[in-house]
């Protein structure tokens, strides 16, 4: 008996053994406190004026994008120069990936929330702070910028100085198609400026991102047409497509030009996002053989898995590697000036009152 | 390929005139195994067709892993190995629906669909026995594709026995092996510690370029990451009497995959490593009622617990200091985070009785409880249950010395899909000593695993995959039939299977457009793939596994071939039509050999030689291309010294040495793409191993019931 209970007592010792591991919560407690501290290290080893920006974009891991941002920041420093400039990512995946690698100098993109609250610790305390988005429309990623600034004005976690935040001068630039009676029209003649050569030769169709059908909320997906709408009081040859947007796919943008009796012809492809990234790689100038699969609409009716160039290719036109302009909108200058107009607006404009209106007696 | 099988099939032909015996082979055929029913039988005699892989077939080949080990020696296997474990087909099927036994107790946990072999030690497996489709109604009705029941070597005599075996090998290969094993009285105890390491290896450092922005030739993933894991396992065992044995079994394993980190951040940037943190806790007993009765009762208990240790400041899903979700909590080097951890509690009673007129009654009750939990990765708090109860009988009838009859009920309960009853008969035909018919229908039954239905992940693999569970899922039904036929004459052995698994309702992984993922995913992720689990329509595989051994004298040879087909189908409600799904993995052909050569020189030194081949037509996987056509080829040797002064002081020396690959055959495809196999080339390799033994000790086979008549004797 006594051999069973030794039995019995040694299983117990190895079961309970095995439960104990890694019980690492008390450990990780303090990570969002440390990693808050090492965001203020950076803000305040690079503070320099009294004011600053931050430009907020969804992020990316390609190196074309790394420069149009390195780019834009420039430009930002250039033309704001009493104000000091970051930028922010809102994709995790790409603040990680975008700080590490081996030989490679960490870009610290953080996240929108950490830069704010950096911006309003002891030591930095800018009096004006200028959140510019780099979204294309004022969909749901620009929502969640407001909502950032929202729980930043509020103090929603409670661990901000009321005080400071009663004072701070906060200011939101809006996306580049926020307004339809001028943005839309700027951005349309800027575009032609630059395009006009090539939609004299054929079809330039801009590729935007747009949100899907289940979730444009904010109703923002219109400004693809209306841009659209605006490109082509300068030349029938413009298009506006997106990748999620409900009945603005690629194949609604054939249909058009098809309305339009576009039967042949080039067709040139450029993203209509801040950035050419993935989309602008792979869904638009990507090479696939879908077309070995029917190239049938799904229930949206999109083609999937073929891009851009594919489809247009097989659909007849002469659409290619030499008509993709793969060009993000940040490198082009004058339509970077239209979001630092923007900002320019945005300083010149009323400060945003997130923290007087729910704290009024203040 | 073409001159491969024919190379193949000379060497076969070779073999087939000749009609001299083998004590080896004969010994083989004589072996007995226990997976088809549950009970002993011969390998000749065994009612349901039994393929097996002895010590000594093992020994020979010097397999460095259980998956080098079954596609080198049977052609019914497809590994492709990669951080979340091994990906593995028996048949055209994947790993959910192969059962992976350890002593009859299931392999448990996996990673995104695949297991993680690394907790098995090659060098403690007794023998492999491997029985196709849901055939045993003692295992579950989940084996749909089969069963793969691992034997490892127990101790339970008296004295002391000592063991290691160290084995080494290009790319830092170690596998170490150690055992102590002590008997004293009633009481005995095996105590094993296994370490395998890998410094992994790199077959191409280019990407594939339509997934990346400009060519990239210096990248620095890996084809098969650096790893390490080790695992201590104790067995005790107390022989109350002859007739009632009890054990305790615990283990604890570890496993760490070392990810490197480049400069690209879209495509070899890592910011964590993965960890497995398993353990396992068992105990049990037989009892030998009466010489018409045995009972055993096993109760097990196992953990597999996934983690993310970070080597770089890494912002992931969680709750931040004032409880809210964010995507951004962070973590740093040396830190881990819990990405998931699967628990389950199983209870398995069994009876084999010895009835009249030849009949052989197995009945059992099977209690299974699985626990998940995964914070960030499962809705309901992050937390999932499935309780599933099983009643089964089987009845081996024997009316007749030529023939022999199998069948079998198992009743399932899950908690979600209530019961199911699935039957199945197996018949053997011996109309002379030399041929055996067999015959083999059995259905199947698998309900959703709690992962399958709630567990969803992000993968960073050149662009971001979404995978998701699917709660709409339904059960699987499956139906095997199999025939097959064998010659068993003197030392030449061919048989010759012929199957059919059509799998309803079958579960895969399928991409669906990224507009039908959740909107939260698709705003925080810019997805380039998303993949669900669905039910597709039917599935079906085809296919014929062809078996042939000859020895004569110090010689064998031998060779297997499998040809398979698959066809499977999904309703697509966009097109509203019925579309052919590739399953992902699959290859027509696939083949193995080998010759090998054992000589006792003048004591003390024994040599054996083998040659080995195998090979497998094109993959084919639904996206990121095909993986190539390969055969590779190999060289072992083994040393075995048996002077007297050694054996009489107890000790056995034995030496491994080999070459693998010898053609160095590489597939270079990109990274990104699908591999035909992850070889670096040719490889070589040495082991030692060195036994103490002390008293009359030795290694047995646990068998989980007695001898009880004529019918597992003749």
């Amino acid at each position: 008996m006594k051999k069973i209970k030794f039995f019995m007592m040694a299983l117990a010792a190895i079961v309970l053994s095995a439960n104990f591991v890694a019980c690492d919560k008390n450990e990780e407690e303090g990570n969002w406190v440390k990693y808050q501290n090492a965001v203020e290290k950076n803000v305040k080893a690079n503070k320099k004026q009294n004011k600053v920006i931050l430009l907020v974009a969804f992020g990316s891991t390609w190196q074309q994008a790394y420069d149009a941002f390195d780019e834009t920041v420039q430009a930002y420093k250039q033309k704001f120069p009493s104000y000091d400039v970051f930028l922010s990512f809102s994709s995790a995946i790409c603040i990680n990936r975008a700080a590490a690698g081996e030989n490679v100098d960490p870009r610290n993109f953080y996240a929108p929330n950490f830069w704010l609250n950096a911006f309003a610790a002891d030591g930095v305390r800018y009096s004006e702070i200028v959140v510019q988005s780099l979204q294309v429309i004022p969909g749901e990623e620009y929502t969640r910028v407001i909502n950032y600034i929202k729980d930043f004005a509020n103090n929603a976690n409670g661990d901000l100085d009321d005080e400071y935040l009663s004072k701070v001068v906060l200011k939101l630039g809006v996306p580049l198609l926020q307004d339809p009676e001028s943005d839309v029209p700027e951005v349309a003649k800027q575009l032609n400026a630059l395009y006009k050569d090539k939609a004299a030769q054929g079809v330039v169709a801009f590729m935007g991102h747009g949100n899907p059908d289940s979730y444009d909320t904010y109703k923002a997906n219109v400004r693809y047409t209306e841009l659209e709408e605006a490109l082509q009081l300068y030349s029938e040859s413009y298009f506006v497509g997106t990748v999620d947007m409900m009945e603005n796919f690629k194949t609604n943008v054939l249909e058009r030009m098809l309305e339009a009796g576009i039967v042949s012809g080039k067709v040139f492809c450029h993203p209509l996002m801040s950035i050419d990234g993935d989309h602008g790689h792979n869904d638009m100038a990507g090479d696939d053989d879908a077309w070995d699969n029917g190239f049938e609409p799904n229930e949206e009716g999109e083609v999937e898995d073929t891009s851009w160039k594919m489809f247009f290719q097989h659909m007849g036109y002469e659409c290619n590697d030499a008509t993709m302009i793969n060009k993000g909108l940040l490198e082009l200058p004058t339509i970077r000036g239209i979001w630092m107009q923007h900002t320019q607006d945005a300083i010149n404009g009323e400060a945003l009152d997130y923290y007087h209106s729910k704290n009024p007696e203040e | 390929m073409k001159h491969l099988f024919s190379t193949a099939a000379a060497l076969l032909c070779f073999a087939l005139p000749s009609t001299a015996q083998d004590s080896l082979h004969t010994n083989r055929m004589e072996e007995v195994v226990v997976t088809g029913t549950g009970t002993q039988h011969r390998l000749k005699d065994v009612p349901v067709q039994t393929e097996v892989i002895t010590r000594r077939e093992l020994e020979q080949y010097g397999g460095r892993s259980l998956e080098d080990i079954l596609s080198g020696l049977t052609a019914s296997f497809a590994f492709s190995e990669d951080d979340m474990g091994s990906q593995m087909q028996m048949n055209g099927l994947g790993n959910a629906y192969i059962l992976i036994l350890i002593d009859g107790k299931r392999l448990h946990g996996d990673n995104g669909g695949q297991n993680d072999l690394g907790l098995i030690d090659p060098a403690r497996i007794e023998r492999i026995e491997i029985v196709k489709g849901a055939a045993s109604a003692l295992y579950g009705s989940d084996a749909i594709a089969g069963v793969i029941n691992i034997i490892t070597r127990k101790y339970d005599r008296d004295g002391l026995l000592l063991e290691n075996t160290t084995r080494g090998g290009s790319y830092g290969d170690l596998r170490q092996h150690n055992s102590v094993g002590f008997a004293i009285g009633k009481f005995s105890s095996l105590t094993n510690f296994q370490l395998q390491h890998t410094d992994g290896w790199q077959n191409t450092a280019t990407e594939d370029p339509q997934q990346t922005e400009f060519l990239i030739t210096d990248s620095r993933n890996k084809t098969v990451n650096r790893y390490t894991n080790w695992q201590v396992a104790e067995r005790l065992t107390f022989t109350v009497s002859p007739a009632l044995e009890l054990y305790a079994e615990g283990s604890i394993y570890r496993k760490r995959i070392y990810r490197p980190s480049g400069k690209y951040a879209a495509v070899d940037v890592k910011t964590y490593d993965l960890q497995y943190r398993n353990a396992s806790a068992s105990v049990g007993g037989k009892w030998q009622v009466s010489d018409k009765a045995l009972l055993t009762l096993d109760i097990d208990w196992n953990r597999h617990a996934y983690y993310y240790v970070f080597t770089d400041t890494t912002l992931v899903d969680g709750y931040d200091p004032y409880g809210n979700f964010t995507h951004y909590f962070p973590y740093f080097p040396g830190q881990a985070n819990l990405q998931s951890d699967q628990r389950r509690t199983m209870g398995h009673l069994k009876g084999v009785f010895e009835l009249p007129a030849q009949n052989r009654l197995s009945a059992g009750l099977e209690v299974r409880h699985d626990w998940l939990h995964a914070p960030m990765r499962v809705d309901h708090g992050g937390t999932v249950t499935d309780n599933t109860e099983a009643l089964y009988v089987q009845d081996e009838y024997s009316p007749w010395r030529v023939l022999q009859l199998t069948g079998g009920l198992r009743l399932d309960r899950n908690q979600e899909f209530g019961f199911h009853l699935t039957p199945k008969l197996s018949a053997m035909v011996k109309p002379t000593e030399w041929l055996r018919l067999r015959a083999a229908w059995s259905q199947g039954f698998k309900t959703p695993t709690p992962k399958e239905l709630h567990y969803r992940y992000v993968r960073e693999m050149s662009g971001t995959y979404l995978y998701l569970g699917n709660t709409d899922l339904r059960p699987q039904t499956s139906n095997y039939g199999s025939v097959s036929a064998e010659i068993i004459r003197g030392g030449f052995s061919f048989s010759v299977t012929g199957y059919i698994n059509k799998v309803e309702d079958m579960i895969a992984l399928n991409t669906i457009p990224n507009y039908r993922a959740p909107e939260e995913y698709q705003t925080q992720y810019e997805l380039h793939k998303t993949r669900q689990y669905q039910n597709l329509e039917d599935a079906r595989t085809v296919g014929v596994d062809v078996n042939v051994r000859y020895a004569f004298k110090d010689f064998a040879v031998g060779g297997s071939y499998s040809y398979l087909d698959t066809d499977a189908h999904q309703y697509d409600a966009d097109h509203e039509r019925m579309t052919e799904v590739i399953i992902d993995g699959m290859a027509h052909h696939k083949a193995n050999w080998f010759a090998t050569w054992n000589h006792c020189f003048k004591r003390p030194y024994r040599l054996g030689l083998g040659l080995y081949g195998r090979a497998s037509s094109m993959r084919y996987y639904q996206i990121n291309g095909n993986g190539k056509a390969y055969h590779i080829w190999r060289l072992s040797s083994t040393h075995d010294v048996e002077c007297r002064a050694l054996r009489s002081r107890g000790i056995t020396l034995r030496g491994e040495a080999g070459v693998d690959n010898i053609f160095n055959y590489v597939d270079r495809t990109p990274h990104g793409l699908h591999l035909g196999t992850t070889t670096p080339g040719t490889t070589v390799y040495a082991s030692l191993t060195i036994r103490f033994n002390q008293g009359k000790t030795q290694f047995k086979s646990f068998n989980p019931n007695s001898k009880q008549n004529n019918n597992e004797e003749d």
